[in-house]
């Protein structure tokens, strides 16, 4: 896109005091109502901070720039369940995996109860959409990896293990390999996984993407449920609006590349929630219409 | 396993039906052959020069598999490896290695070091190149997955790349044991006349036809089984992906 690098610096600089600004003001405007803000200060346990992300994409050695995520800011409570929503290739994927610390910031910075994120860390979790599990290894062996890389000697790992899985529902597959199982209960292996290690963060990169809508739904009833036990901080990534509504404290929508926030949107749904009742909820169907209605603008506006 | 046994036989058959029918010694029927080769068997001259054959192929063949599989898996890591051996491999791979056996003399004389040398050099290339595209082709989420929960790179490469190459390095000993027998045999008619392959020659040479038929069939049954061999452990070390093959 542009020609030279020295050119750069200074022309992202001045984008970056001009946006920065935007998604603030307007996430303020909306929490309005909710008291939420001053929690919000307070309790905030992972803060964003006018974070940038571009990347070198080269085709036919032709290298141009892609600017993935643009002064993006956030901060994501304690216990709090956060989606992420936005068209493909918003950057949304690719902010998940910053706030885990796999790709550094280009600009801006993450803040995991105060502290810098420069690296993967015990306190975060990545649930991962293609389930991203061993295919040489048990169900079993594959939730014991975490505790694995984590040094936990093998007894303690085995039965650490079997417990998630117990909770997950696959106490007996234990010993079938990955490929023998169904894409719903490959990725309850893998949110096993991500719960063995115990993180207070669990980061969810739209893992009930490619399962089918029956299993998906039911899969958003164990999750929601093992999240009201566990008192995990969940921040989830999808495309899809009412996975977002219906799981969500509050949704995050972003815009199309550069990914920027569009909106924080509370959701007002009381819990315990009852997948059927919700859905039938007026206060979530007119949630999920606004998302719809606030995507096609930022899609129209870019 | 039918249809093998079936193909067999009927070949086995059409040879005895043509054998006995052409009545001359340059195809000898295939009882004849079985003659020859029991007498081989029994005089003790098969089996040993086959042993001093195989010791060859065991040696040179070993020597093949560590410094492929370590080569292989260095260039597949590491972009520079790759680009500092890659030319080489590649050209060498696709050279005759028959090319080099006057080398091999220059440089070991005719002893059994040239043989092993020749063995090595027939199996080594494709070896490391599987080993290479195996290693370059781990899926990156699992890597990523790995670095996720806090692996190191050397658990990264012990307990992912590793594991997620080894069908493609046992499909790289599979091609490679078979082509070591090759060197075997090669490496015995050219350098010094050896093993199997001074029996081959002499008996090609002195018109006894159904001992050399006797003595290639032999060949043939130790490159059969040699790569069966090799199989049998690939199937064992890498069953989850042969299952998936199947599904």
């Amino acid at each position: 896109m542009r020609q030279s690098p020295a050119n750069e610096g200074p022309v992202q600089n001045v984008q970056t005091v001009q946006i920065v600004r935007q998604p603030v003001r307007s996430s303020n405007a909306l929490n309005e109502l909710n008291v939420s803000n001053k929690w919000n200060e307070s309790n905030s346990l992972v803060e964003i901070q006018a974070v940038s992300k571009s990347f070198h994409k080269t085709v036919k050695e032709q290298t141009t720039e892609v600017r993935a995520l643009a002064d993006v800011s956030l901060s994501i409570r304690e216990n709090e369940f956060v989606s992420i929503i936005g068209p493909s290739g918003c950057g949304k994927t690719t902010l998940l995996k910053m706030i885990d610390g796999l790709i550094p910031c280009d600009s801006g910075k993450i803040l995991i109860d105060g502290k810098q994120v420069t690296a993967p860390g015990p306190d975060r979790a990545v649930v991962f959409q293609a389930f991203a599990l061993l295919p040489w290894r048990t169900v079993l062996a594959n939730v014991e990896f975490s505790l694995e890389l984590r040094r936990l000697p093998k007894e303690d790992r085995t039965k650490t293990a079997r417990d998630y899985l117990r909770r997950v529902g696959l106490a007996d597959f234990e010993n079938h390999y990955p490929h023998e199982l169904s894409g719903g209960m490959q990725q309850r292996a893998g949110l096993a996984r991500a719960l063995a290690v115990n993180p207070s963060i669990l980061l969810m990169d739209e893992p009930f993407g490619a399962v089918d809508a029956q299993t998906r739904q039911l899969l958003q009833e164990e999750l929601l449920e093992l999240w009201q036990r566990e008192r995990k901080t969940v921040i989830f990534i999808t495309h899809s609006m009412d996975e977002a509504v219906y799981l969500s404290d509050r949704v995050v929508v972003m815009t199309p590349r550069p990914g920027k926030v569009a909106e924080i949107l509370d959701v007002p749904l009381r819990r315990p929630r009852v997948s059927e009742e919700v859905r039938r909820d007026a206060k979530f169907v007119d949630l999920t219409n606004y998302i719809w209605e606030s995507l096609k603008k930022a899609m129209e506006n870019h | 396993m039918g249809t093998n046994v079936l193909s067999f036989l009927s070949l086995a058959v059409l040879w005895e039906v043509a054998g006995r029918a052409m009545n001359s010694t340059l195809i000898p029927p295939l009882s004849q052959i079985g003659a020859a080769w029991w007498k081989l068997l029994s005089s003790g001259k098969l089996l040993a020069n086959l042993s001093m054959s195989l010791t060859t192929l065991a040696i040179g063949f070993s020597l093949a598999m560590l410094f492929g599989i370590v080569l292989g898996l260095l260039m597949g890591r590491f972009r520079a490896v790759e680009h500092f051996f890659d030319l080489y491999v590649n050209a060498l791979m696709s050279a005759p290695s028959t090319a080099f056996v006057p080398v091999f003399i220059l440089w070991f004389g005719l002893g059994v070091e040239s043989r092993i040398a020749v063995v090595f050099l027939f199996a080594v290339f494709v070896i490391i190149i599987n080993t290479m595209t195996g290693v370059k082709q781990v899926d990156t989420v699992l890597v990523e997955m790995a670095r996720s929960f806090g692996a190191r790179e050397r658990e990264i490469f012990f307990k992912i790349m590793l594991p997620a190459a080894l069908p493609a390095i046992m499909a790289g000993l599979r091609l490679g044991i078979g082509r070591a027998v090759k060197g075997m045999v090669t490496g015995e008619m050219l350098l010094t006349l050896t093993g199997i392959g001074a029996m081959i020659m002499q008996y090609g040479s002195s018109f006894a036809t159904d001992a050399l038929f006797a003595v290639i069939l032999t060949v043939l049954m130790v490159a059969l089984l040699t790569m069966k061999a090799v199989h049998w452990i690939d199937r064992r070390l890498t069953g989850w992906k042969a299952e998936i093959a199947v599904e």
